[in-house]
Parts: structure tokens; C-alpha cells; sequence
């Protein structure tokens, strides 16, 4: 036992002596970044201090620590991409990487990483490039504390934030992106987490899932973006302890949700959406214990979705807190708390003694007419409304939550 | 004279009212119509027109298809798709060569191109290791 103690210290020491620090700055000898890459070996650090670095495009393809010291300018000056990664095990961290060329064919970015695993990007700064960090097929790699902003208006063609295409296991933590046209894609992306990034005034979408399974994203914060989040042809993705705040317009959504199952979504708060949750053909998915609040629409569930278990949750000052656009009821509504409940609770027990029916005659007429919307709160619509309560015509009579709550939930 | 003006302008009107021209897409703020997610991509976009003057647009041609195979009840006058090299540009799918498959990666992994040049289809179709299909081999593909 002792031997093998001393054996692995001889290992170790002797590791640590064949791995070297190389120094690129302008008070060493070493000038440039790309010379210190060839005279590197596997296993060193290159240092980088602070200066403006214009290289062109710098290609990583060692398995080297990469690290910049206060913040080192990478400037592709609009023409290349900036840091290529075709090494596994790599690791970037503290640089401010600008101005990535910008291209529609062949999609320039910050930091792209080519097919690669355990490449690791932590704490660096990007700006103005047409994609921000790319993940192409890589496995296992972080990507972990990166502030990412570029300046895209609605004209223009623009890449995303992070994008992460036919890759498993990564991890994407407390990252900030704006100004992008996705803050966060995953494209055939397994098996990976999304925590704790703030993501806000993104061109189209804070976050993008397209076909992409068992992911999981939580206690993101998705403000501001030109149409919220969207979840599509995607299975067993669990979204927990987010907030879609502001997402305003015509085809923005708090949480735009298509073909996708077996998800679970918990414990969200939907705040100041034209749509909390938009549905479209969805199935088995979960609903529980979220906040709806100051909604246009709370949930806007399409007949094409069944299945569909929404309980707990808490329905506040919404415009409309359901709506839907067909008359078949495949969804069921249990114990939520909504603000327009007026039954009354005779045995105390916190439960509704009379059915809430969460799906307003008018909500029903504005999904086939948008242009009733004028005349919301007026006399004769609120007196219909009233009407269809007692008597459902309109409105499915089984569309109803049987246990609505007295008390909003305390989430 | 004048008569004939008026018949001149009248019969324009008449005819801009009913023309089979494309409306632009709107990038970033247009909604495709199948997929609902918005359209940001010009490249891989297209629209169709049905005999009554309605306007659909699609982010992906595999969406318009898709669209267009779900419903048979309304008659189509007109597709359009973009040309992959013009950006945003829209043109007839009659004049187009499609590339498909290969390593294009197109928004809702319809995967294919318009080209309204032959040649720059078959010069980009070993790039793409893509397979060249005329509009009718494209529509029924999906």
C-alpha cells in the first residue's frame, strides 16, 4: 500500500514537471497565440495576458489549458471565426472574444468546438459574433459562466447564443445571452441540463428545443425575447423553476409547446405574456404547481393535445386563464387556484364546493373571431358570460376543474 | 382615349388584386404557419397561395409540403421558396432545382435547397453531398 502511494506521488510530481506554463503577452517572448499553440504539447497551459490579440482565426488542437488573464481582446475584426476547438479535454477560459465574421453559409462563431469531449468554457466574455459558442457532436463539456451579447436587429441574419447540435451530457450553467437570435438552442441534443442562465431581448426564441430528448432546464430566467421559449418535437424534457417574463406579440409565447410528451413542468412562473403556455399537439405532459400571472392568456390548450394533467397551479390576474379552440376535453384540470372562482366552500375544507368552469364563453369566441376582442368588458359580453356559466351552451359542460382551491397556493 | 385609360387602369387593379405574386417574408417577426416558430432564416423559406388569395408562409419547405398534404379541401394556386443564394428572395418551385439530405440542416430538418440556377445546384450539390430532385420529386419525398 505505502509502495503504490509512493509510486502515484512519483507520477504525479513528474507530471507536474513535464507540463508547462506558456506565457503570450507582450512583455514575453512569446508574441503571439498561435506560436505558443505550436510550441505547445499536451498537458500545458498557455497564459494569456492582457492585450488585443488580432489572429485571425485561432486554432486549439491540443489538449491544452487555454487560459486568458484579465481579459485578453480576441478580435477576428469581421472576417473569420475567432477560437476553434479540435482538441479534446481543452479548457478556455477568462478570454473577450469579438467581432466573428458573419456569414450565412458557413456560420462563424465566438468559440466553436469540432467534435469533441470534456472541452471545457468557463468565464469568458463574448461579443458581437454571429453565433457564440457552437457545440458540434460534442459529449460531456461544460459551458459555464460565459457572458454573450451581440447586437442583432430584426432585419438581420444573426446566429445563436449557444448552440449545441448532436451532442449528449453537456452542461450549460450560468451563462448570460442577449441579442442573439436563439439564446440557447439544442438541436439532437441528449441527455444535458440548462441552469441557471439569464437569457433576455434575444432576437426570436430565449430558448430552443428541437428534437431533443430527456433534457432538463431549470431556474432560468427567459425575459424579453422577440417570441419566449420554445419547446418542439421533443420527449421527456422537465422544465423546473423558470420564469418567462414579457414576451409580448402575435406569435410570442411564454412557453410555445409542439409535439412534444412525458414532459414535466413545475414550479415556472409565467409573468406578463400574451400566452403563459401555448399547447399544440401534446401529450402525457404535467402541469403542476406553477404561477400564472398577468397573462393575456394563462394556457392556450389546441384540441390537438390530450392527455394533459394540469394541477396545482395558480391562475392570477389573467385576462383569459384558459383557452382552447376545439370541443373535445382530453385534458384534465385538478386543484388549481383561480382568481375568478366565485363558488363558495359551505364545509371549509379549502375546496370549491361547486366546479369552476376555467373556459369563458368569451375566451371561446375570441379563439374563433379575434376581432370580438373589442368588445371584452362590455355589458352584453360579461352578461353572456354570466349566462354560459350557469348554463354551458358554448363551452364544453366537462371542461371543469371539480376541486378548485379557495386560497392561492403559496408558491 | 380616356376610355381606354380606364379600361387600362381597371384591369390593372383587377389583376393586382388576383396576381399570384409573392408577398415578402417578414424575417423575425412572421410566424411560420405549420410550425408556429418564426421565421428568422430567409434562406430556407417559402410560401404558397391558394386560389382564393390567401397568403401561407413556412419556415422550411418541409412545412409548406407538410402543409400542403394536410389539407385537401382548399385548392392551391401558387408555391414559392426562396433561392438558397438571393437570402430572402422568393421564386416559383417551378423554376427551382432542389438539393436534399446531405449535410444541409435546414430549420424543421426538412433539409432541402432551392437553386433557381442548375448550375449553382450542381456546383454546391458535392458540398452538401446532396441529392438534386425537381419540385415534384421533392413533394412527394416528404
Amino acid at each position: 500500500m505505502k509502495k503504490l502511494r509512493y509510486i502515484n506521488y512519483l507520477f504525479f510530481t513528474f507530471q507536474v514537471l513535464i507540463a508547462n506554463t506558456i506565457h503570450v503577452g507582450k512583455q514575453y517572448s512569446v508574441k503571439s497565440i498561435q506560436q505558443a499553440v505550436v510550441q505547445s504539447n499536451d498537458g500545458d497551459t498557455i497564459m494569456v495576458h492582457k492585450g488585443l490579440y488580432r489572429e485571425g482565426n485561432i486554432v486549439i488542437n491540443k489538449k491544452i489549458v487555454f487560459i486568458g488573464k484579465d481579459f485578453p481582446v480576441l478580435d477576428a475584426q469581421k472576417k473569420r471565426e475567432v477560437l476553434s476547438v479540435k482538441a479534446d479535454s481543452v479548457v478556455v477560459k477568462g478570454f473577450k472574444i469579438i467581432n466573428s465574421g458573419f456569414a450565412a453559409l458557413d456560420d462563424p462563431c465566438g468559440i466553436k468546438v469540432y467534435n469533441r469531449t470534456f472541452v471545457r468554457i468557463y468565464n469568458n466574455r463574448l461579443d458581437n459574433n454571429f453565433f457564440g459558442i457552437y457545440l458540434q457532436n460534442c459529449n460531456n463539456c461544460i459551458v459555464k459562466g460565459n457572458t454573450i451579447v451581440s447586437h442583432g436587429t430584426q432585419e438581420q441574419l444573426i446566429g445563436n447564443g449557444i448552440h449545441c447540435w448532436k451532442s449528449y451530457n453537456l452542461q450549460i450553467i450560468a451563462n448570460t445571452i442577449s441579442g442573439h437570435r436563439d439564446g440557447i438552442y439544442f438541436e439532437f441534443v441528449t441527455n444535458s441540463v440548462i441552469w441557471r442562465n439569464i437569457s433576455t431581448k434575444n432576437i426570436r426564441y430565449g430558448l430552443h428545443f428541437m428534437f431533443s430528448n430527456d433534457d432538463s432546464y431549470i431556474t432560468n430566467l427567459f425575459k424579453n425575447n422577440g417570441a419566449g421559449v420554445a419547446v418542439m418535437f421533443s420527449k421527456s424534457v422537465k422544465m423546473f423553476n423558470n420564469t418567462f417574463e414579457e414576451n409580448w406579440g402575435d406569435s410570442a409565447y411564454g412557453l410555445l409547446l409542439k409535439e412534444i410528451a412525458d414532459g414535466y413542468i413545475f414550479n415556472n412562473k409565467f409573468i406578463k405574456n400574451t400566452s403563459g403556455i401555448y399547447m399544440e399537439g401534446t401529450s402525457r405532459m404535467k402541469v403542476e404547481k406553477n404561477d400564472f400571472v398577468s397573462n393575456g392568456w394563462g394556457m392556450k390548450i389546441q384540441a390537438s393535445c390530450m392527455d394533459n394533467e394540469v394541477l396545482n397551479n395558480n391562475y392570477l390576474k389573467n385576462t383569459f386563464d384558459i383557452s382552447t379552440n376545439g370541443s373535445l376535453v382530453l385534458n384534465t384540470f385538478n386543484s388549481n387556484y383561480w382568481d375568478k372562482y366565485e363558488g363558495y366552500d359551505l364545509d371549509k375544507n379549502g375546496v370549491g364546493d361547486v366546479p369552476y368552469h376555467p373556459l369563458s364563453l368569451f375566451a371561446v369566441l375570441t379563439e374563433k373571431n379575434a376581432s370580438t376582442m373589442l368588445l371584452y368588458r362590455s355589458f352584453m359580453i360579461t352578461l353572456l358570460d354570466k349566462s354560459e356559466k350557469v348554463l354551458p351552451s358554448i363551452t364544453p359542460d366537462n371542461f371543469i376543474d371539480k376541486t378548485p382551491l379557495m386560497k392561492s397556493l403559496p408558491l | 382615349m380616356k376610355k381606354s385609360a380606364f379600361l387600362l387602369f381597371a384591369s390593372l387593379v383587377l389583376i393586382s388584386c388576383v396576381s399570384g405574386e409573392p408577398k415578402p417574408l417578414q424575417l423575425n417577426s412572421d410566424a411560420c404557419d405549420f410550425c408556429k416558430m418564426t421565421i428568422s432564416n430567409g434562406q430556407y423559406g417559402a410560401e404558397l397561395i391558394t386560389q382564393k388569395g390567401r397568403y401561407y408562409k413556412f419556415d422550411d419547405v418541409a412545412c409548406m409540403i407538410h402543409f400542403a398534404k394536410s389539407n385537401t379541401v382548399v385548392p392551391y394556386k401558387a408555391f414559392f421558396v426562396c433561392d438558397y443564394l438571393m437570402g430572402n428572395t422568393l421564386v416559383p418551385v417551378e423554376k427551382c432545382y432542389f438539393l436534399k439530405g446531405g449535410t444541409i440542416n435546414s430549420p424543421m430538418n426538412g433539409n432541402a435547397i432551392a437553386f433557381t440556377s442548375k448550375k449553382e445546384a450542381e456546383r454546391y450539390q458535392p458540398k452538401f453531398n446532396a441529392t438534386i430532385l425537381s419540385w415534384n420529386e421533392l413533394y412527394s419525398s416528404y
